[in-house]
């Protein structure tokens, strides 16, 4: 037996069941009496394996500082993503205020597709260096294959992944790293030793993913024998135990110099105090002794030695060493990686 | 029916087995990691300030874009049931198109129309205004996404609809809206119901232009499947999970409600 008002008790709650979600979903934005007003916000972007050392540790960490100094809330926005995807997003004008690129070639890109002032970033501390991480190795547990430098990815059997240089900021450091490591071992035949030491690696990439992360989920995920990336990345499931293999790090190589722009053209002039605050903070030694912490590397050489897990590298280089990131874009990634090894290997 | 029972064994056992993998395991899957590490896990994931910005994010953006979809898509049902017209077919065509362009493209060229660089966004720069990367981008692309939906359940039943009823409403002396408030509403009744839903549930999900227009920006566009995304990415799987199972949960209760509401309608129950 149905009773005849049934159907208007359940017409009834399902309504109330509706208004109940509405109001859940507008709460946050009910001018309720007594609570606090909206906080500032500053909209950071960065690239991929920044995201846990910004939003855990340095960006909450100056939200405190800020709130003791002026009593004002600051709300970070944050996004991750590939550098390059990053870059491209700020050129089709997301509402970022800063970012954190993986290299200074990204924040050229910006420079020329007009987001930022040509240069800006180098009046910043350190040219806009925010901090640094080696190339490393990371082979299978006990290292089968016998991997201790780039040179051994070119020895026969070997299968590499790699990230993707057209999609990915880290792949263009891990090319840099296996060139510079060949030439400066050779001087006086440094672009054919790097020709060689490129074109023995590239013919063991066995997959080439769109970013550096994706490279390491690729590895985890059991394909090939060795994987090219930050040691960053790695340094802490390394130390947890939960990486699937080991770090080797090769006696030379690069460290990656991530870059810090500010897009003006975003920032109000009432945000200028609070935008700058931000930019120095990042290279105070509170900011630095956090990025150490999370196995970034300081700009300040003396603050390293508190995180007992950064391996020794004998030879480090930078991207000064070759000439700057537009001499070795154009002579290494598409003078020799993409138009001679690539097109030798018929990739 | 006895008849039909007998020997049902074999064919219904075998169709469990091929959907087992295939649909049954991966619905159960989300709440059996969701739920992995204990109730007090659970809840803790949720109750992150980044998971509630983003269920009650996606959620306003699926009322908005229900409440201006059910209007907009039952004004252009009422306008093509009623009018004949040249071109009308191909109008037809191309608002149901929505549900069959991939939502990545949605996205892209949302981005590349309303984007700095595209034909409004040059239009809306020196207004200062700027709608991608923001709410307004995402609503734009959900209400894109979803336009058919309402369409597609208020259409067919205004063909159906006796044209007589209205002439009789209008020989009775009832205007355009009394007719259509108090003789054609009543009628669409179920199918504004279950569009209403449809639209809902469908924003709820959306991913694939939602990901291209909102810059995933979180506190600000990040919306719960993008949330879910960005937090399996990140190797936080019983957060993803947590905010999965809660999405999963809404869309079971709609479905619920759709098939009990217009999914009967006009049939006797058994």
């Amino acid at each position: 037996m149905r009773s005849p008002f049934r159907p208007r008790l359940e017409g009834g709650l399902v309504t109330a069941a509706g208004l109940a979600l509405l109001l859940y979903a507008v709460w946050p934005w009910l001018p309720v009496p007594g609570r606090p007003a909206r906080p500032r916000t500053v909209v950071f972007y960065g690239f991929s394996i920044l995201g846990e050392a910004l939003n855990e540790d340095v960006l909450p960490e100056f939200a405190r500082g800020w709130r003791q100094r002026t009593g004002e809330r600051v709300e970070f926005i944050t996004s991750f993503a590939g550098s390059g995807t990053v870059t491209n997003q700020l050129t089709l004008g997301v509402p970022a205020q800063v970012a954190l690129l993986s290299l200074e070639l990204d924040a050229e890109r910006l420079a020329a597709a007009g987001v930022v002032a040509a240069g800006s970033w180098r009046h910043l501390p350190h040219g806009g260096v925010v901090n640094r991480t080696p190339f490393v190795l990371v082979v299978r547990r006990g290292n089968p294959k016998g991997i201790h430098d780039f040179s051994d990815l070119a020895r026969p059997g070997v299968r590499v992944v790699h990230p993707d240089p057209m999609t990915s900021g880290g792949a263009n450091w891990a090319l840099l790293a296996e060139y510079g490591a060949a030439a400066r071992r050779f001087p006086g035949r440094e672009e054919e030793a790097g020709f060689e030491a490129l074109r023995g690696v590239w013919r063991h990439v066995v997959a080439q993913a769109a970013s550096a992360r994706a490279a390491r989920t690729q590895f985890e995920n059991g394909f090939g024998d060795v994987l090219v990336t930050y040691e960053q990345d790695v340094l802490r499931d390394a130390a947890r135990g939960t990486l699937p293999g080991e770090i080797v790090y090769p006696p030379s190589t690069v460290l990656s110099e991530h870059t810090l722009v500010v897009v003006d053209r975003n920032v109000a002039p009432a945000d200028r105090p609070l935008i700058g605050a931000l930019v120095q903070y990042l290279w105070s030694e509170t900011a630095q002794r956090l990025f150490v912490r999370r196995g970034f590397r300081s700009v300040d050489e003396g603050l390293n030695a508190a995180n007992p897990a950064f391996g020794r590298i004998q030879d480090p280089f930078r991207v000064a060493d070759f000439g700057g990131w537009d001499r070795v874009k154009k002579e290494i990634v598409d003078g020799i990686w993409k138009d001679r090894v690539m097109k030798e290997i018929g990739k | 029916m006895i008849g039909r029972r007998n020997g049902a064994g074999i064919p219904v056992g075998l169709l469990v087995l091929v959907l087992l993998p295939l649909i049954l395991m991966p619905i159960a899957a989300v709440f059996v990691f969701a739920f992995r590490g204990g109730p007090g896990e659970f809840l803790k994931a949720l109750r992150t300030e980044d998971a509630q910005f983003a269920l009650r994010f996606s959620l306003l953006i699926a009322f908005l874009t229900a409440a201006i979809n059910a209007v907009l898509g039952t004004w252009a049902a009422y306008v093509l049931a009623k009018h004949r017209f040249r071109g009308e077919r191909p109008l037809a065509i191309a608002i149901n198109l929505p549900v069959a362009i991939p939502t990545v493209v949605v996205g892209t060229s949302l981005l590349l129309l309303w984007g700095p660089i595209g034909l409004f966004g040059k239009l809306l720069a020196p207004l200062g205004l700027q709608p991608m990367f923001t709410p307004a981008g995402v609503l734009l692309a959900h209400l894109f996404v979803t336009f058919p939906y309402m369409l597609g359940a208020v259409k067919p039943l205004l063909d159906e609809l006796e044209v007589t009823y209205e002439e009789a409403a209008y020989t009775l002396g009832a205007g355009r809206w009394q007719t259509f408030r108090y003789v054609i509403l009543p009628a669409l009744k179920g199918g504004l119901f279950s569009g209403t839903l449809l639209t809902f549930a469908h924003s709820l999900g959306e991913f694939g232009a939602t990901v291209m227009v909102s810059g995933n920006l979180r506190l600000r566009t990040q919306t719960a499947p993008l949330y879910i995304f960005a937090q399996f990415e990140a190797g936080k799987v019983a957060q993803a999970n947590a905010v999965a199972a809660v999405l999963a949960a809404l869309s079971f209760v709609i479905f619920f409600f759709l098939l009990r509401y217009s999914g009967t309608t006009g049939k006797e129950r058994t």
